[in-house]
């Protein structure tokens, strides 16, 4: 076990946070895409768990709309023209 | 008799008769004739890049077939703006994307047509692992296109229209409705292949 001085953790700066991710992909619901079908996009592309994503299309069939990414805005860029791609209603926008 | 999507090793595997396979490619082929790429690929990526510049753009400067006006409202729905609220982000979005997702749902379009066309005289529709994947896609817009078609834009709409179809069956809207059930009974099945999980029960 380590008896090196515990370091006071250092406070990290909402300013040197808010970079990092800057940027939102969001999908809405819609009345054709299967619960089944966005589950399986969800978790094939970005490869996410299958509670991870299935929590996520339950949260765009029931709220209407889920931040399935966050990123720098080309990141979000790639992620939205995949979702579109997949034929999912994706748009992405700055995350304020 | 229909039989839906099953897993056989790495193959994704249905049984479809002839009629109800090209039943299936038609409709994916009307689909493709929308979403078709202005221009044609040439086969190298940055000539199509180029062409794409060049040709996708009016001489106002504003990417073409953007204006509400000259935009069928099926295409609105396959390829949405991706910025709700900044028409400038979305149609930078649009000038750098729009060409490149529709040459990749064509593709997957063209693939699945070739795949239903190429079955043979035992019905068994044998998809491997990427033709599947296509096979989602092509489903997937040939399922918007047909849904925007009938006007389905939220749940309420699909709940109204099923209605409708059930107080009156002769309504010619019933063979769409037909149509649309048809192909939704066939993805799900294939989700359900791909993810190992039990599909409905066969129609």
């Amino acid at each position: 076990m380590s008896t090196a001085p515990v370091k006071e953790p250092e406070v990290i700066s909402r300013d040197v946070l808010e970079p990092a991710l800057p940027w939102i992909t969001l999908v809405w619901n819609d009345p054709v895409n299967l619960m089944s079908y966005v589950t399986y996009v969800f978790e094939t592309y970005f490869g996410y768990p299958r509670a991870k994503a299935e929590k996520l299309m339950m949260d765009v069939h029931t709220l209407g709309k889920a931040v399935v990414s966050l990123g720098t805005r080309e990141a979000m860029e790639t992620d939205c023209m995949a979702m579109q791609g997949f034929g999912l209603w994706a748009t992405f926008e700055k995350n304020d | 008799m229909a039989r839906a999507f099953r897993r056989r090793g790495a193959r994704m595997v249905a049984r479809l008769d002839r009629n109800e396979r090209e039943v299936v490619a038609s409709l994916m082929e009307q689909t493709r004739s929308l979403l078709a790429p202005d221009v044609a690929s040439t086969g190298d990526e940055f000539a199509d890049l180029i062409a794409s510049l060049e040709w996708g753009e009016t001489p106002e400067g504003m990417p073409r077939g953007t204006d509400p006006g000259d935009r069928d409202p099926a295409l609105a729905r396959l390829l949405p703006d991706a910025h709700r609220g900044d028409p400038a982000v979305a149609a930078e979005f649009r000038r750098l994307t729009e060409q490149d997702l529709r040459r990749r749902k064509s593709d997957a379009l063209t693939t699945s047509i070739g795949a239903l066309r190429a079955t043979d005289d035992r019905d068994r529709l044998s998809l491997d692992p990427d033709t599947a994947q296509a096979f989602l896609i092509a489903l997937t817009d040939t399922r918007l296109l047909i849904g925007e078609r009938l006007g389905l834009r939220t749940e309420e709409d699909v709940d109204a229209w099923e209605a409708r179809v059930e107080a009156d069956p002769d309504d010619p809207l019933a063979y769409v409705a037909a149509l649309y059930d048809f192909l939704t009974w066939l993805q799900d099945g294939l989700v359900g292949a791909l993810m190992g999980r039990r599909a409905f029960p066969d129609v």
